[in-house]
């Protein structure tokens, strides 16, 4: 089941061009969907725009298979969510403001300790929200995004400022969530390799388009056929010519032979190839790509 | 309606310890301060007043005196800017936008907490001018003091005719403050309004500028001729405090923006 469906949403602001440009999104139930793509690339506008914060101009949006705009309330209710910087009330502890948002939610009071625990923010007592440092801020934003148990957390570079180790950490309470309470999480993030290590499922949005949207292992797949090999050989030229004969893309670059997508059968087809042509192979190796220069690749083109 | 109660308390919450919070104390007692110094500093005078059978009336309405022409006006302009600010300056908005309530919920709870808060500061300013007679006439043994009864009634209606007055200036702070994020935009506004009002109290139609109404209930007391002939400008107020409430809701709703 698809948690959110969004169906060719367009949005401009007053009369400039496409921000976005026929989105179409689906996050599966159950998943950690990465949302990518360079900055300015219509990220937050989609997730604002699914969170009802932006007037929808153009498509669909269905959360929770019912439409938006006709159970906002009920959907709402499910989502926790945190949009470019985090909302805290300066002049309040961070007790004071969960109890803000527990009041509206009717959470227990007991679910304020236990968020702060989850974020490792229990300790901060008296402390004001305006004293917190940035990665503090950036938690008790995703405190309040999961005070009310939701079923679906909507984070947009939720790990903006965080030092590693609160990276590793909050990627760590997110898969957490994710595989114990079973909480469909859409992520946001211009760092592919940032939450590489988190997400089942990739959208990447470029320049209001959606260029690629498909599970990790899809991308994955997609890494292993973009490898580059190397062939060492005693003569280049004559090797590079024989290659060619068989019809395979390939260039010298530093005195060596540089082979783009090839399957690990074509690889030894072209060894013996080589080697029957009196070429002395003294070396064979695979570079995979990695998922960044993919992400660059196709935002990019 | 439970929705709305809940949202009202978590807005109750969110002005804990703000500036509004204590403009509403400070601000109450501001004016009783003044007297209750008075009271203490020159006792021959104090007593002097508890002698008077009017001695309330007189301190009543000179407290409104100060309140009703400037304080209140600039008071309410101050808080209600203050209250929807603190959504603006702490980047609250799309997470209040984004909390199962419906906009209407967000709005009238928001308008509600200002109104309460209204309604506390009228509370406190009239504990405060209790004691700014109560303490001088303790300490300086005033046995006439006792003799004064409090006219209740008097008081309570005297009172409220200055809240309906100064509901138009509540509503229109808060539509205007909804509408802009820099917080010099609804307080310029307001006291801009306000010297418009001081200027135009005289002129015959001044009635029609919303901000004039607390004057025009203090002078219809003392200078009856100040208030413009034949206008019920309580009326008026009431007018303006509706429109200007329901053109908020309006605004607010259709907002392309929210957060």
């Amino acid at each position: 089941m698809t948690t959110i469906q969004v169906r060719n949403v367009s949005h401009q602001f007053s009369n400039q061009e496409y921000v976005l440009d026929n989105i179409n999104l689906n996050v599966p139930e159950g998943s950690i969907y990465g949302f990518l793509g360079p900055n300015g690339a219509g990220k937050t506008t989609t997730l604002r725009l699914i969170l009802g914060l932006l007037k929808k101009q153009k498509g669909e949006i269905e959360i929770f298979g019912k439409p938006f705009d006709s159970s906002r309330i009920e959907i709402l209710s499910k989502i926790g969510s945190l949009i470019e910087s985090p909302s805290l009330y300066g002049h309040l502890t961070a007790v004071n403001n969960l109890k803000v948002w527990q009041k509206i939610y009717q959470s227990p009071d007991s679910r304020i300790g236990e968020v702060l625990a989850l974020v490792g923010l229990a300790h901060t007592k008296n402390k004001k929200a305006s004293q917190f440092s940035l990665g503090m801020k950036q938690r008790l934003g995703i405190a309040i995004a999961l005070l009310h148990s939701p079923s679906l957390l909507i984070l947009d570079e939720p790990t903006n400022g965080l030092d590693p180790g609160g990276i590793v950490e909050i990627r760590e309470l997110l898969k957490q969530l994710n595989q114990q309470h079973g909480i469909t999480i859409i992520i946001s993030s211009h760092l592919l390799g940032e939450i590489e290590k988190l997400v089942t499922d990739v959208g990447i949005i470029n320049k209001g388009k959606m260029l690629f949207e498909s599970s990790l292992v899809d991308l994955l797949k997609r890494q292993h056929q973009a490898s580059t090999i190397y062939f060492d050989t005693n003569d280049n030229a004559t090797a590079l010519q024989l290659i060619h004969q068989q019809k395979i893309e390939a260039q010298i670059e530093k005195e060596r032979i540089v082979v783009s997508q090839l399957s690990k059968q074509g690889i030894a087809q072209l060894n013996q190839t080589l080697v029957a042509n009196n070429i002395e192979v003294y070396g064979i190796r695979a570079v995979e790509n990695d998922l960044e220069s993919i992400f660059m690749n196709l935002t990019n083109n | 309606m439970i929705s709305f109660i809940h949202s009202f308390q978590s807005e109750w919450l969110k002005k804990k310890g703000t500036l509004a919070f204590w403009l509403v104390f400070v601000g109450s007692f501001f004016i009783p301060l003044i007297f209750l110094t008075r009271g203490i500093i020159y006792s021959a005078d104090f007593l002097a007043e508890t002698k008077s059978p009017m001695f309330w009336e007189v301190l009543i309405s000179r407290s409104w005196q100060f309140m009703a022409i400037l304080l209140l006006p600039l008071g309410l302009a101050l808080a209600t800017s203050l209250i929807t600010q603190l959504e603006f300056r702490n980047n609250t908005w799309k997470q209040l936008n984004t909390t199962p309530q419906s906009l209407s919920v967000i709005y009238w709870s928001k308008f509600a907490v200002i109104i309460v808060m209204l309604l506390q500061f009228f509370l406190l300013f009239h504990i405060g001018i209790y004691l700014s007679a109560l303490i001088p006439a303790i300490l300086h043994g005033a046995s006439d003091f006792y003799q004064r009864t409090v006219p209740f009634s008097s008081i309570l209606k005297t009172a409220a005719l200055f809240f309906v007055d100064c509901l138009p200036i509540v509503a229109i702070q808060y539509l205007v403050s909804l509408q802009f994020k820099n917080f010099l935009v609804p307080l310029s506004f307001g006291i801009g309004l306000l010297i418009a009002s001081l200027i135009a109290v005289q002129w015959k139609y001044g009635y029609t500028i919303p901000y004039t109404y607390c004057m025009y209930n203090f002078f219809s007391a003392k200078q009856p001729k100040m208030v413009p002939a034949g206008v019920n400008f309580h009326y008026w107020a009431v007018g303006y405090f509706v429109g200007s409430a329901l053109l908020g809701y309006f605004l607010y709703f259709n907002k392309k923006e929210k957060g």
